[in-house]
């Protein structure tokens, strides 16, 4: 049996083909899909998704949002999704320094969990490029 | 033949030169009314004299021209009449000599300048009126639209028969305008050329040429962007068409087990808040209007049933249309971006999402621009909170203030195109697995799933509007251009028919001034 993967973000279709193994980040721990896994339905965290492709290992940022696989069938609803490779680490690595200094800068509790979320994405998204290299 | 002529030059030579008249009147009337009466007095036209009144130096052999322009065109048959106020140097009574000129159609390969010529020199010696030292011939030249109309018309009668020129006089002496019973000629209204000098034209021309160039380049512009955005409808659809098959298998699942999703949550509806989504700029036929006018629709149904409201407005012509009825409450203003991303979605949801959860109103709608396609687009309501597969909401009182005024509802019964969608929904519940495991507890899957189907569904409908608003400005746009391009075609024509007629005028000024001096 083969895995369908399929990656949704409003803008776009991120991924859609087929996959030999994920690692998914959820909101309760990363969590592996083989092919024939029980269906599931689970809320995604801000994370990381690996994706095995034969023998070959991608990665990609995820915002935040759902995931259902059932009947070798896994589809991802997501607010944004990035791949690995897409990301620009300079950019990434300077969006992270900012983030952590607005975290420190941060008041008020609004504030704050906007400050730690925007830092959850910068890290993810630098997270992204280094599992590659 | 009935043509526009676009203006009539008449030249009245005078073979006194002493005995010159102070006004000429030229009406005109048609040659098929009983009396020959005038019908419409032109008024006193401007008078150019091409010579000097009183010219001396060329004694009889050049007399005096007026040239009379009257600058209203007139469809033909022309009928013209001049009065000559004579005399009013030697202390006569006014007479008023009415000349009336009918003007017929003659064949230019017979009229050469020689036979013209004859014309004039014929006609001067036989007067009118006895106390008319002068006495006029008139060569009246009208510029036609059709240039082979070349005018040329005498006072006497009696020439008829010497000349081959086909043309009519009748004599009506003291003749007075004000005597007149006949109304202007109707025929005057029905055919209403435009009015203007060469020079205006060009300008005219030119602004429409400009005009055009501007609604070209509208069209084309919003051309590549409507099918960008329409890429976005399309590219965003599996993920709302997904989103909503799957919250609606979950909220299935979930409706055995007892749990309590703020969203779901449909309460007795006492306040409903209107999203309605605008574009920022005008210039799209009635886009703007069809929709804002859906909202006050929607807000008199609203106020029938006695239930409170409140506008979140999104795009600028919907903000500045609200902000000019201050007696409807607007809860936001926001702003529509060039291309609606995510983020503009997450500041309305976010807006929709608090004023429900803080149970200030009890309802929200989305008013929006469907986009079916490229000439066509409608605007819809959909109800966007209390999240709800049935949306099926009643009031204290009974009254069902969701289902049957939901537009989005309603029209799958009438229209394919949504039934579809809707089948879409259906179709796609079997193919869910019934063994469905929750991998954390339910209310954290739906709070993290509510909140994305809520911004989808605001981001499919700003896109849907987005597309339809282009979609409206390319037609608009076509439209324009295609009127921009039918008035300059117009106007080139009345253009190039003027500067014909003012160039057969000149030439027939020299030729006649040249016939003259011999």
């Amino acid at each position: 049996m083969t895995l369908n993967l399929c990656v949704l973000t409003p803008n776009r279709i991120v991924w859609d083909s087929e996959v030999k193994e994920i690692i998914l980040s959820t909101n309760s721990g990363q969590i592996g899909i083989l092919p024939n896994h029980a269906p599931i339905a689970t809320a995604v965290d801000i994370g990381i998704l690996r994706i095995r492709l034969n023998d070959q290992w991608l990665t990609m940022a995820l915002m935040g949002g759902f995931a259902r696989i059932g009947s070798n069938e896994i589809t991802i609803l997501v607010n944004d999704a990035e791949k690995g490779s897409d990301i620009d680490p300079q950019e990434a690595q300077q969006t992270l320094e900012i983030a952590e200094a607005n975290l420190s800068k941060a008041e008020g509790k609004r504030k704050t969990i906007e400050a730690n979320l925007a830092l959850r994405r910068a890290r993810t998204r630098v997270e992204a490029i280094n599992m590659i290299s | 033949m009935v043509g526009l002529t676009n203006c009539i030059e008449i030249y009245v030579w005078f073979t006194d030169s002493l005995n010159l008249p102070t006004q000429i009147f030229v009406e005109i009337g048609s040659p098929k009314s009983n009396d020959h009466k005038c019908q419409a007095l032109v008024g006193k036209p401007s008078i150019k004299s091409e010579q000097p009144w009183t010219h001396q130096k060329q004694n009889l052999l050049s007399p005096p021209t007026v040239k009379i322009v009257i600058p209203k065109p007139h469809p033909l048959p022309l009928f013209l009449s001049t009065h000559s106020s004579l005399g009013s140097r030697e202390s006569h009574p006014n007479p008023t000599q009415h000349i009336t000129i009918d003007i017929v159609e003659e064949d230019k390969t017979s009229q050469t300048p020689k036979e013209r010529k004859k014309t004039p020199s014929s006609s001067q010696q036989h007067k009118p009126k006895p106390y008319t030292k002068t006495h006029s011939f008139a060569i009246a030249k009208t510029a036609m639209s059709c240039s082979n109309l070349t005018m040329l018309v005498s006072s006497k009668p009696s020439l008829s028969d010497a000349s081959n020129l086909s043309f009519r006089s009748v004599l009506n002496p003291f003749q007075l305008p004000s005597q007149n019973s006949t109304p202007p000629t109707p025929s005057r209204s029905s055919v209403t050329p435009l009015q203007c000098g060469l020079r205006e034209l060009r300008t005219r021309i030119e602004s429409v040429k400009n005009t055009q160039k501007i609604t070209e380049a509208m069209k084309l512009v919003a051309a590549a962007k409507v099918r960008r955005a329409q890429e976005a409808v399309v590219n965003g659809r599996p993920f709302s068409e997904t989103l909503v098959e799957v919250l609606y298998n979950i909220n299935e699942q979930l409706q055995t087990e007892d749990i309590d999703v703020p969203l779901t949550k449909a309460r007795p509806v006492k306040k409903v808040a209107l999203v309605v989504c605008t574009g920022d700029r005008g210039l799209c036929g009635g886009y703007n209007n069809f929709i804002l006018k859906k909202a006050e629709a929607r807000i008199a149904e609203l106020k029938n049933l006695g239930l409170d409201y409140t506008v979140i407005s999104v795009g600028k012509k919907g903000n500045s249309y609200f902000l000019r009825r201050p007696y409807i409450p607007v809860d936001k203003f926001l702003e529509g971006g060039t291309l609606p991303t995510a983020k503009e979605a997450q500041a309305i949801a976010d807006d929709a999402f608090s004023l429900f959860v803080s149970e200030e109103v009890d309802k929200v709608e989305l008013l929006y621009t469907k986009f079916v396609s490229l000439v066509k687009s409608e605007p819809v309501i959909h109800t966007l909170l209390p999240l709800s597969p049935k949306g099926e909401i009643c009031d204290i009182n009974g009254v069902c203030v969701d289902a049957a005024e939901d537009e989005f509802f309603r029209l799958t019964t009438k229209e394919g195109k949504l039934t579809v969608e809707r089948d879409v929904v259906r179709t796609a519940t079997p193919d869910f697995s019934p063994i469905l495991q929750f991998e954390q507890d339910p209310v954290q899957i739906l709070d993290a799933l509510l909140p994305l189907y809520l911004n989808s569904q605001i981001l499919r409908a700003l896109q849907e509007s987005l597309a339809s608003e282009l979609a409206a400005r390319m037609s608009a746009m076509s439209n324009a251009t295609d009127n921009a391009s039918e008035l300059k075609k117009n106007l080139s024509t009345l253009y190039n028919r003027q500067r014909q007629a003012k160039i057969t005028g000149e030439i027939l000024e020299i030729v006649a001034g040249a016939n003259a001096l011999v």
